[in-house]
């Protein structure tokens, strides 16, 4: 359960989510920023935050980003990212799903 | 173009912006925006991201607000039973011939049984001044009906609060930024208090440590810095042994001890003997651990300790209380903003009590009846007077919040009882009514908001049209009482006259706020020091009869009470039982050590904490909040489900010798072996086997303010 970054974000990041978000659940990846679907608390806070509309309820995510409700939890569960963001190490990689997509 | 404005504004064309309040029971108030149409149809419902406090977030149950406002389930018209009693058959009916029903019934009852037949049940299914905790008050009063008890919520705790350092405000939860020793003490701030969250966040990245409180690894207890998990009931231990090590290792204040508070030296005496070695083998909490944890308390200055309800909820939950209570005075941590104990601020807003709930126009000696007892009322346990005939629900769901729930709607279903429900939703009460009243979402009534979590008021201007006919309760009640035929002046009262009677505006923390003011701006701070300043009792000051922190308590040579807010101003049949004025431990009344025949047939401690996407059972019914809610679950540890031959999804039937539900397990080991959690709220209607945890949960008090004792229950569980 949890909110998700989707497609808009990539290349973009922004990070006002990150700024938004009172539990600091929000890492950055190389091209697209991911919300831990663990830590986050459904809050919705970063939702209107995103200045691209990246940004939906896992609930109310349009079909055609569904796929990136599993890539934004397997991108921050397979770097063991947890404990908040803002001091959270740089990664230089991104989720297939991101990495696949031709730079904007 | 949009603009943000008030209620006039409704009158014109175009999109308008709204301001409003979040009418749930939580610590945390939000202000809100709501966005509303040219066709007068509200299109968003967001937080004010002006508002210093709650920033511009909702959360999980509220972002979601039109739906529950537009949601095709809503009641939206009066109706009248046409089947047998829960079957939820019902016709419409006019909203004429429903007053006029229901008043001629009451009148019939209480000519024939007297008054005290009939009895109101509601609670804070809205928190508004206007239509929440005291809105049915006067006419209940004025009716004679039997006066309704309801310690749902710090009861308890605000009884022993009262009796250490009276009724302060305590810490603003703005200063919390200040504070180098943060102890959250069972709240889960993450699913019940979210806002107050950053400033904890920001504490942190300042230097303080945060220590989680919990028998379980709640979602704050995961984000702190040290969770210390202790067997549930046993935090009057835990607390007491702080106090030890403090004065045994001369870590007092001395200075804040002599001249701001009363009781140390018979205090002192009666803490020697909560070693930690005896905390240990009562919590479960090394020694080692508890030492550390009060020296880091004590000498990280200032320290605060945020106590959530779940603290009361057990046979000594009072007396833990106290002992925490006790523990900001010892350290002397109120000196500086940031210190201190933070329980409900509430304390700060002068409401004006009186003027909703009218205590004056009670009977004296009235009888009065906890609303927790209200399965054993209906069978006819009950103090002297006649049995009960009717019953008025509002504000509140009892079928899923009361316990004793098997017997609670036997009661429900007598013939000869009369049942009136004034609901938004057909919940698993309002099926069992005679008479449902459909009452309008906080988009479709104005009112004006206090906060338990915070030091702003805030104003609710109406948004949109009511739907439907649905009323506000201000509006329910005063055609109820002019059904009844009564023309007191309180019962004439518009919500504009009761809005002008909402706050002692001379008080001094009023200074500056109005309600021109308010409804301009929406919300406003108290007149009070700012957070970085705020430190209320640097100095005593406490609204205590010694004006000081009393360790011992004057109050207590009056016995145990409720505070009369939880019982419509009546002082009449207080609970009265006589209170030890110094703070003491009382082990819980399940566990093996005080019970070990009934521990040996129910191992398990079953918790029952406020799911995350429900508010108590607000939003119960709805698709996306269930399933966040993860309702009608149980989390077992893997290790106690495999002893029971548990898997990941297995239904499984929790119960002890007062009744029993069905549920679906999950393995967590975010449960400690011998801890089962169901989060409550999940409906009735919704469950596996016509019962929620209700069935289970005790019905007995603790020491004090007759709170719930959900945290002192034991189970047994087995695959159904």
């Amino acid at each position: 359960m949890a909110y998700v970054v989707t497609e808009a974000c990539i290349d973009v990041q922004d990070r006002a989510c990150m700024e938004e978000c009172p539990v600091d659940c929000i890492y950055p990846g190389d091209r697209m920023m991911y919300i831990h679907p663990d830590e986050c608390v459904d809050c919705g806070k970063c939702m209107p935050a995103c200045p691209n509309d990246a940004i939906f309820w896992e609930y109310k995510t349009p079909p055609e980003q569904a796929p990136f409700i599993e890539a934004n939890a397997l991108f921050v569960r397979s770097h063991g990212l947890g404990g908040g963001g803002e001091d959270a190490d740089p990664i230089d990689e991104d989720h297939p799903l991101v990495a696949q997509r031709r730079p904007r | 173009m949009t603009a943000t404005i008030g209620e006039t504004a409704l009158e014109q064309t175009g999109t308008k912006v709204v301001r409003a309040a979040c009418p749930q029971d939580c610590p945390d108030t939000c202000a809100m925006l709501v966005t509303v149409d040219g066709e007068g149809k509200a299109t968003d419902v967001a937080g004010d991201p002006d508002h210093p406090y709650t920033n511009g977030g909702l959360c999980v149950k509220v972002n979601n607000y039109l739906d529950r406002v537009y949601d095709q389930t809503r009641v939206l018209f009066p109706m009248r039973r046409t089947g047998p009693k829960g079957s939820g058959r019902f016709e419409r009916i006019t909203w004429e011939d429903a007053v006029s029903e229901i008043a001629a019934k009451f009148k019939a009852i209480a000519a024939e049984h007297g008054p005290e037949a009939i009895m109101p049940v509601s609670y804070l299914g809205t928190q508004g001044i206007l239509n929440g905790l005291n809105v049915g008050d006067p006419f209940f009063a004025k009716l004679g009906a039997t006066v309704a008890e309801r310690t749902y919520c710090d009861s308890g705790s605000c009884t022993a609060y009262a009796m250490t350092i009276g009724d302060t405000a305590g810490v603003d939860p703005e200063s919390l930024v200040h504070s180098k020793f943060i102890l959250v003490w069972a709240c889960n701030i993450m699913s019940t208090n979210l806002h107050l969250w950053p400033y904890i966040a920001k504490a942190r990245r300042n230097g303080a440590k945060v220590v989680v409180v919990d028998p379980i690894r709640s979602r704050t207890a995961a984000a702190a810095d040290q969770h210390i998990a202790l067997r549930p009931g046993t935090d009057g231990a835990l607390a007491l042994a702080m106090a030890h090590v403090i004065i045994a290792e001369g870590l007092t204040d001395q200075d804040y001890i002599d001249n701001y508070t009363v009781g140390f030296p018979e205090f002192a005496e009666r803490v020697e003997q909560y070693t930690p070695e005896w905390a240990e083998t009562e919590t479960g909490v090394p020694a080692e651990t508890i030492r550390t944890l009060a020296r880091e308390y004590a000498t990280a200055q200032p320290s605060v300790i945020r106590i959530g309800v779940a603290v009361e909820r057990h046979a000594g939950g009072g007396q833990t209380v106290r002992a925490l209570s006790c523990l900001p005075g010892l350290v002397g941590a109120w000196r500086k903003p940031g210190g201190g104990i933070l329980q409900l601020p509430l304390w700060a807003f002068p409401v004006n009590w009186g003027a909703f709930m009218h205590p004056e126009m009670l009977t004296p000696g009235t009888r009065v009846v906890n609303q927790y007892l209200l399965g054993a009322a209906l069978a006819g346990d009950l103090p002297e007077g006649p049995p009960l005939k009717a019953l008025m629900v509002y504000n509140s769901n009892p079928v899923v919040t009361t316990p004793d729930q098997a017997r609670l709607i036997e009661g429900l279903q007598r013939e000869d009882l009369f049942t009136v429900v004034s609901e938004q939703f057909m919940t698993d009460t309002a099926e069992y009514a005679d008479i449902v009243l459909p009452a309008t979402t906080q988009l479709e009534q104005d009112d004006i908001m206090f906060s338990w979590g915070h030091l702003y008021v805030t104003y609710n201007h109406r948004s949109i049209d009511p739907i439907g006919e649905a009323v506000p309760n201000t509006e329910l009640f005063r055609r109820l009482a002019a059904a009844m035929g009564w023309d007191d002046p309180v019962f004439q009262r518009s919500d504009a006259e009761m809005i002008a009677e909402a706050f002692d505006w001379s008080h001094p923390n009023m200074a500056g706020i109005t309600v021109e003011s308010l409804q301009e701006k929406g919300w406003q701070r108290l007149n009070v020091p700012a957070p970085d300043a705020y430190a209320p009792h640097a100095e005593g000051n406490f609204p205590t009869p010694s004006g000081k922190a009393e360790f011992v308590s004057a109050a207590a040579a009056g016995g145990n009470f409720v505070v009369p807010l939880f019982r419509q101003g009546s002082n009449d049949h207080q609970p009265g039982q006589p209170v030890d004025p110094l703070p003491h431990y009382i082990p819980p009344r399940e566990s093996a050590a005080a019970n070990p025949e009934l521990a040996a047939r129910y191992p398990l401690n079953l918790l029952t904490p406020k799911s995350h996407a429900f508010l108590n059972s607000s939003f119960g019914s709805h698709e996306f909040h269930r399933r966040v809610a993860d309702e009608h679950s149980l989390i077992v540890h893997p290790d106690d489900a495999a002893a029971r031959g548990i898997a990941q999804g297995d239904p499984v039937r929790v119960f002890n010798d007062r009744g029993e539900f069905t549920v679906v397990a999950n393995l967590q080991d975010t449960v400690p072996v011998g801890v089962v959690v169901s989060p409550m709220g999940g409906w009735r209607k919704n469950s596996k086997a016509g019962a929620t945890l209700a069935a289970v949960n005790p019905t007995v008090f603790g020491d004090l303010g007759n709170a719930p004792t959900f945290s002192d229950t034991l189970v047994e569980v087995e695959i159904a």
